[in-house]
């Protein structure tokens, strides 16, 4: 009932929104785009909207409970790539003109090769990064609402895809920036109620933590996925009838579906290959990577990864397309910066108080739900309730937003790049990739969904940040090495994610750079751009391609310049008058 | 009378939506040679200017954790009861990044005006 009562009026505002914005869509830019008329304003909003997914509302405060304090690295980063951003790409990059990322290696490269290449990212990443949205979807309804896990994603691909199809990028537009606002206040509101309502005692065991090695009360346990439990003292289960039992150290597995209820004082079980929350390690501002020992190279990996990668996403640069003009989307890169840096000064509370309240989430490795969790814990009924339901929507308006945008794209790159068609086959596309996510998603309970997004920011930090940012800055750039380049960084990055999922036990440092590849995958897609490009030659077009995007909107003006561009000055723009004036670029 | 409602566009848009896009030829950008001397200007200008906010955002991004690792101390010390190393891993970094992106706006929009006057 609470579910309902808090998702189905997000739902119905994101549809009726997306109903506004079916007037005026003719061509694929007004699709894409929005005919880019999003002033910095809204397009801030709207980015921050479409950015903070449920990774940022529920997982940075699961991720503290499991990884311990250092997992608030990761929003730092987050936060960082916009900066990088306004410095490096947003203003050059909507110059280009281009609708789409791959749309860009055409403008810069003239190259189709690269542009399918490119296409095929798009689909890594958005795949990568739209699976466990529907994931978290389908699981936190589950939870709240005891529906089937399913549901939850059929509804959250059914909402998605029926907004864009209508709406396109300016429903997508207004549905983002409307739900920024409401996840901020939704996320703000309860936690400050969780703090003044949890009481002097839990507030002081948040900044003060100790190691969760006993339970302190009776603590059920959902196990939602099969678990396995070691136990290293015997240890106090109650059963459904009521009945105690107690179970003998060893491993102790508990089938999915089922609820294990550990008595009061009883020895907390490790789950396989873990650690509990709350030790010394936990407590370190630094994130130790898998329990490697090397704290600082794993922060490191988790910063380069999150800001190098927010750059190169796909579905927020096509946000800086709608811009008007390379002006305003600097300024959105700005403004956003503003934004995240309000929100993400919020989950450490949540990730805290989830700590000392319900760090046997842990257990089950659903800590995904911990933000859901904490109000009953506060306060059983009433306004326990009533913040679940308002936590629940803002997660939900979480899922909506990251989706609008990611299927957007995903969308885009086929029906625009891959395919090229008109309107009708673009909104066709949607629904076609909506199901596509849906049948991966089904079966993908089981992931993780921190991890998931982070292998999407590795991958477009290895492939689309060094095109970008060398296709901006540096003329000298060729199509082979762009193709290269961005083939070796997908590679590495895809091939270290196969490495994690399918080799073997690796230990140390190598563990950190398998896991988490963008300290070296960066680099090497970027010295094989720029080392395939020097064997080459760029072509002689190609300074005028990149000084095009530095060219700002309001031209000096020039006077009895009133020339007819197509005849009678051809002599004085030939390529070689540029040529003679770009040579100084290559030294 | 009923009838079936057509779009009305000029017979421009009309040719121009019907045809498909991806088979234009590409033609190489072209700049005008006065237009080129600007954009090298304001190329090199942002150049310049893009260096130290990237330096200091690296800086702080590198150097912030090799701190609090360089000085586990910090854990102990506590502002209103919270240790100072997680208030400089979980808030300092969000204003100096703000004002970070503040004042480069105001640099490389400067950078694209001073040319002009």
């Amino acid at each position: 009932m609470i579910a309902f009562l808090s998702v189905a009026p997000v739902v119905l505002v994101t549809l009726l929104i997306g109903l506004r914005g079916i007037a005026a869509m003719r061509t694929t830019s007004d699709f894409l785009v929005a005919s880019r008329r999003v002033s910095p304003l809204l397009n801030s909003a709207a980015v921050s909207g479409e950015y903070l997914s449920a990774a940022s509302f529920l997982g940075v405060a699961g991720l503290v409970v499991k990884d311990g304090m250092g997992a608030l690295w990761y929003p730092v980063g987050f936060t960082a790539g916009y900066l990088a951003m306004l410095v490096l790409v947003a203003a050059p990059m909507r110059r280009s003109g281009a609708l789409t990322v791959p749309d860009f290696a055409v403008a810069r490269l003239a190259s189709q090769s690269l542009r399918r290449l490119s296409a095929l990212v798009v689909l890594v990443i958005g795949g990568l990064y739209l699976v466990p949205q529907f994931r978290t979807a389908g699981l936190v309804l589950s939870a709240v609402s005891g529906s089937e896990y399913w549901v939850g994603v059929v509804i959250a691909a059914a909402a998605v895809s029926i907004t864009l199809a209508l709406g396109g990028m300016r429903a997508a537009t207004y549905v983002q920036a409307f739900q920024f606002y409401l996840k901020l206040i939704l996320f703000i509101v309860p936690a400050i109620w969780l703090l003044i309502q949890a009481g002097p005692q839990v507030r002081h065991e948040a900044v003060y933590p100790v190691e969760f090695t006993h339970f302190a009360k009776d603590t059920p346990v959902d196990f939602q996925l099969d678990v396995t439990l070691e136990l290293r003292e015997p240890t106090e289960v109650i059963r459904p009838d009521g009945t105690r039992e107690t179970v003998p150290p060893g491993e102790l597995r508990a089938p999915a579906g089922t609820t294990l209820v550990f008595a009061e004082g009883t020895p907390v079980p490790l789950p396989r290959g873990g650690a509990v929350p709350g030790g010394p390690d936990w407590q370190r501002p630094l994130l130790d990577l898998r329990h490697t020992g090397y704290p600082l190279l794993g922060t490191w990996a988790i910063l380069i990864a999150t800001m190098l990668g927010t750059m190169g996403l796909p579905h927020v640069l096509v946000r800086f397309h709608t811009s008007p003009d390379g002006r305003a989307a600097r300024r959105t890169a700005a403004i956003t910066v503003g934004l995240l840096s309000i929100f993400y000064l919020i989950p450490g509370i949540y990730g805290t108080l989830a700590k000392v309240l319900v760090p046997q989430l842990y257990l089950a490795g659903t800590t995904d739900t911990a933000v859901v969790a904490l109000p009953s814990q506060v306060e059983v009924g009433g306004w326990g309730n009533v913040f679940t339901g308002l936590l629940t929507a803002g997660a939900f308006a979480a899922f909506l937003a990251t989706s609008l945008g990611l299927l957007l794209v995903v969308s885009g790159a086929i029906a625009h790049d891959l395919l090229p068609g008109g309107l009708n086959r673009l909104r066709g596309t949607v629904f076609a990739a909506a199901a596509a996510v849906v049948m991966l998603a089904l079966p993908s309970a089981r992931l993780d969904a921190g991890v998931l997004v982070t292998w999407g920011f590795t991958v477009a930090a290895s492939t689309f940040c060094p095109l970008l940012v060398l296709g901006i800055w540096w003329s000298r750039l060729t199509k082979a090495g762009a193709l290269a380049g961005v083939t070796v960084g997908l590679l590495a990055s895809a091939g270290a994610i196969a490495a994690t999922l399918f080799g073997g036990e690796l230990s140390g440092w190598q563990a950190i750079l398998v896991a988490q590849p963008a300290p070296w995958s960066v680099p090497l897609a970027f010295v094989t751009m720029i080392g395939v490009s020097l064997l080459g030659r760029p072509p002689t077009w190609a300074a005028a391609a990149m000084l095009r995007l530095h060219l700002g909107e309001q031209q000096p003006a020039r006077p009895g310049l009133g020339r007819d561009l197509g005849h009678s000055t051809w002599q004085a723009r030939r390529s070689s008058a540029v040529r003679r004036i770009t040579r100084r670029l290559g030294r | 009378m009923p009838s079936r409602r057509v779009t009305v566009t000029s017979p421009q848009t009309r040719l121009a939506h019907a045809r498909r896009r991806v088979l234009t030829a590409w033609r190489p950008p072209v700049l005008d040679p006065a237009d080129v001397q600007h954009a090298m200007r304001v190329y090199t200008a942002q150049r310049r200017r893009a260096v130290l906010p990237l330096v200091l955002l690296v800086g702080l991004l590198l150097g912030l954790p090799a701190l609090l690792a360089a000085f586990p101390g910090l854990d102990q010390v506590r502002l209103l009861g919270i240790p100072v190393s997680w208030l400089a891993m979980a808030t300092l970094p969000y204003p100096l990044m703000v004002g970070l992106a503040a004042w480069q706006l105001r640099r490389a929009e400067h950078a694209e005006a001073d040319d002009q006057a």
